[in-house]
């Protein structure tokens, strides 16, 4: 247990300063700098080389990452070039928002795709089936910010049940805080949820139908099992394990989908500082972003691995 | 077996809960935010809330070089002058500006009514501060209207003088307007004003002066009581509230359905017909301060040649771009100056016409030839660069390959994302520049800016170098008679026509929306940096009723 813990965890480690490394350097790659956007403005050559100097960006390429990583070590993001405030604050801020929408969405899918999933493989052949066959290949094709605005003109503004934007009303305390933070949370993970759901059901209904057709699974009815338990306990147990990793590997996609949707419902999470971020070419804000948004998925990974080594007995830590 | 299954399900249980209460807790932060406004009030009471698109970026007045930064930022640093309707210079803080010795001093007298929020009069010392932090480390983009200046002097309480190393006409327009006064007895304790952030505390003397700010949510003003531009010494509205709406089309459904008042940013053209059945919802429509063009690069061969440029501006056809693609909602220009700088607009210039056929021949004498017969010149092969996230413009350059396919010139449409247009556009990567200048205040820094060969302000997208142009350019610049003036700058509109150095497309309409069945009052400016949140126009908006 202890070593694939310090293995996991060095591999964890290692994808991090992966994505660091790429990120620094691809964001550097890209046409332009953070003067370029100034253009329209008076700018002479004169200021604009101050301002490079002042960003710290006159450097040469190598000595920025060094100085760059040896400040990360030390939990320095840096300062954001245009809002001249540490990157960790600006982070901080908006993070609960994000990881709220995105842990929802991703609660929401899981508890919601699971019945339907297994439902779906109980009932194979026959509507409730080919439903969900259809909406797990609507679900690829959706696009979510299509989806986001479709709610919210449908949803918010023409039948008025729900906030357009924003993530709470300011004026309200206490308890009706926490349901206007509710209240404005349900549009942006509809978006999320109706885009997973589908696919995450789907395949875990083609999983199920698979393991139904095992041995193991007639040996269960022969031993006089009911069907409910034969598919809730020795089917689901064994089909959800696929559909885990699935999810590991899709709360990446839910936290790009989160940059969209956050767009569309002026959600102030981290989604929408990078949109904002990338247009400033504020690379020490989209550093730290991409940063942090590497760790979460490289921690989810981790405990999907782990949460993957308990629900399997095949597997020994 | 039992005993297992109830022992998970109250894991199950206990994980939700567990989750649930995490992920409120997580949220906590935003939820006791530290100031409570009423909303709808009425009167002084009333709290105008506007759609604006991205967070306040930097809240130092001097360093920002932000849009929507500018629309919280003018509303609580006061400037010297304005823009009024008319895209006209309007006293704010100045009474009035005249130039003397020979035009080598700007002097300006200002009011004496204007107060900081902390109750300290507005004086000469904190419009002197203010140029000279400016000057000192090079903050903004006013660093380079304040070139000339050699020394400042505020000899008494409402008195400037800025003493220039020359004559420049347009200087007191250009410092006055963009240049926004911070109070010296608190910015001067702040050290470097480079890395100032002046993030709280905000001490203002224009209509309102930000109370709170809730980054990713909204922006909270309070209304100065002692503003004398507006009606009776206050505003009448008692806050204004900013909320952020990234995406325009979710602002568009926020002011419908009654969440916000105002938008601050422009209505699409394509989009302004959805507000039509909407009785509660007015649309009021501003020129722009700047216009789309085509501007060529006079690096490349072909384009260095005088009958090329004037034959591509034949085969664009502006009025049908203004019916298709702005719906109608611009005015067609003949020069390079707007025509909503009514004084400086030579009207004896008439647009080159539409004319395909007329422009292949003017090719064909030029000594162009299509020898394979595909009905293009040969060798005649150009690029259009422009930024695709500007649909007009992205929508234009489709147009302009085909009708200039029509006159025998082959064009390819290298529309590419901004940062990177803008890129190449500043390294002179590109053949024809298809895009939109934002605000030029004044005809000159534009002539200057966009012509002069020292490229200046880093927009001479032709990378023209012709001495004559200079010379007018400079000649003009130092002409503080304004008749005098008004006829150089017609010269330059002239000259710079017949060449052809750029084909002016148009001055788009900008259509700003509001909520009048709750609010009135509203000056618009032209432009979509001043629109309807210009201190100005918030100073005398009122509740309806």
């Amino acid at each position: 247990m202890a070593r694939f813990v310090l293995n996991r965890a060095l591999k964890a480690v290692l994808t991090v300063w992966i994505a660091i490394t790429a990120t620094f350097f691809l964001l550097r790659l890209l046409p332009g700098d953070p003067t370029t956007l100034m253009v329209e403005g008076d700018m002479t050559p004169e200021m604009r080389a101050a301002l490079l100097k002042t960003y710290g960006l006159d450097r040469p390429l190598l000595e920025q990452y060094v100085s760059y990583l040896r400040e990360l070590l030390h939990g320095n993001f840096g300062i954001s070039f245009r809002q001249i405030q540490p990157v960790s604050d600006i982070l901080l801020d908006r993070l609960p928002w994000t990881l709220l929408l995105a842990g929802v969405a991703f609660l929401l899918t899981i508890a919601v795709g699971i019945p339907i999933g297994v439902y779906a493989a109980a009932h194979r052949g026959r509507w409730p089936d080919r439903l969900l066959q259809g909406f797990g290949i609507a679900g690829h094709a959706l696009f979510v910010p299509s989806v986001a605005m479709l709610l919210l003109v449908w949803l918010g503004a023409r039948l008025g049940w729900f906030p357009i934007g924003g993530a709470i009303d300011p004026d309200t305390r206490g308890l009706a805080a926490y349901l206007s933070l509710a209240h404005h949370l349900v549009l942006p993970v509809a978006s999320l949820v109706l885009v997973q759901l589908g696919p995450y059901a789907l395949t875990l209904r083609t999983n199920l139908i698979d393991v139904l057709g095992e041995d193991y699974i007639r040996a269960a009815r022969a031993r006089g099992l009911s069907g409910r338990r034969r598919l809730w306990k020795h089917g689901l147990r064994n089909a959800i394990l696929p559909a885990l990793t699935l999810m590991g590997l899709q709360l990446g996609t839910l936290v790009g989908g989160a940059v969209l949707t956050e767009t569309v419902f002026a959600y102030p999470g981290v989604g929408r500082l990078i949109y904002e971020a990338v247009g400033q070419r504020d690379y020490p804000v989209l550093q730290g972003a991409f940063i942090m948004l590497a760790i979460t998925v490289v921690v989810a990974n981790a405990l999907t691995d782990l949460l993957y080594a308990v629900l399997n007995p095949r597997i020994r830590l | 077996m039992s005993r297992t299954f109830s022992g998970r399900t109250r894991r199950w249980r206990v994980a939700v809960a567990l989750g649930a209460a995490a992920a409120l807790g997580l949220s906590g932060c935003g939820l006791n935010e530290g100031n409570s406004s009423s909303g709808e009030g009425s009167g002084g009471d009333a709290v105008l809330r506007v759609g604006t698109t991205t967070d306040v970026s930097n809240f130092n007045p001097l360093q920002s070089l932000s849009k929507t930064d500018s629309w919280i930022l003018n509303a609580m640093y006061p400037h010297l002058l304005r823009i009024d309707e008319n895209a006209k210079k309007a006293p704010e803080l100045a009474k009035e500006y005249t130039y003397t010795d020979g035009g080598k001093t700007a002097v300006f007298t200002l009011r004496d009514d204007f107060t900081w929020t902390d109750g300290k009069p507005v004086v000469a010392e904190d419009v002197k501060f203010s140029a000279e932090s400016i000057m000192k480390y090079k903050l903004g983009n006013v660093a380079a209207k304040l070139t000339w200046v050699t020394s400042i002097e505020a000899p008494d309480a409402t008195t400037v003088k800025f003493h220039l190393s020359q004559p420049y006409a347009p200087f007191a327009e250009g410092v006055g307007f963009w240049m926004s006064i911070v109070p010296k007895h608190i910015f001067e304790g702040a050290g470097d004003l480079s890395k100032f952030a002046n993030d709280s505390n905000w001490v203002g003397a224009g209509p309102f002066v930000l109370e709170s700010a809730t980054k990713g949510q909204r922006y909270v003003m309070k209304r100065n009581d002692r503003y004398p531009l507006a009606p009776g010494g206050k505003p009448a509205v008692g806050k204004v509230e900013f909320r952020l709406y990234p995406d325009v089309n979710t602002m568009m459904l926020a002011l419908r359905n009654g969440d916000i008042d105002l938008m601050g940013t422009p209505v699409p053209a394509s989009a302004a017909k959805t507000f039509a059945n909407d009785s509660k919802i007015k649309l009021a429509k501003v020129g722009a301060l700047g216009f789309a063009h085509l501007t060529y690069n006079m690096n490349n061969k072909d384009l260095a040649r005088q009958e090329v440029r004037q034959a591509l501006s034949m085969a664009v056809d502006t009025k049908s771009i203004i019916s298709s693609v702005l719906q109608g909602d611009a005015r067609e220009m003949s020069g390079p100056i707007s025509p909503i700088f009514a004084d400086y607009d030579n009207t004896e210039i008439q647009p080159y016409p539409f004319d395909p056929a007329g422009a292949k021949a003017k090719l064909a004498a030029a000594g162009y030839k299509d020898g394979d017969g595909d009905g293009l010149f040969d060798g005649l092969d150009l690029g259009v660069a422009c930024d695709q996230s500007n649909a007009n413009i992205t929508r234009v350059v489709q147009l302009f390959r085909e009708s200039a396919a029509k006159a025998g010139i082959k064009l390819t449409n290298e529309c590419v994302e901004r940062n990177t247009f803008l890129s190449r556009t500043k390294d002179g990567e590109y053949d024809i520049d298809a895009s939109q200048w934002g605000v030029f205040d004044n005809p000159m820094d534009q002539l200057r800016s966009t012509y002069l060969s020292s490229n200046p302000g880093g927009i001479n997208y032709n990378l023209l170098k012709s001495p004559e142009i200079d010379r007018l350019i400079d000649d003009a610049a130092g002409t503080t008679d304004p008749a005098a003036f008004a006829t150089k700058i017609k010269n330059i509109d002239k000259v710079v026509h017949e060449q052809a150095y750029l084909t002016p497309l148009y001055v788009e309409n900008f259509q700003f929306a509001y909520n009048a069945s709750k609010f009135t009052g509203f000056v618009a400016s032209p432009s979509d940096l001043l629109g309807m949140v210009t201190a100005y126009s918030l100073a005398q908006v009122k509740p309806v009723g």
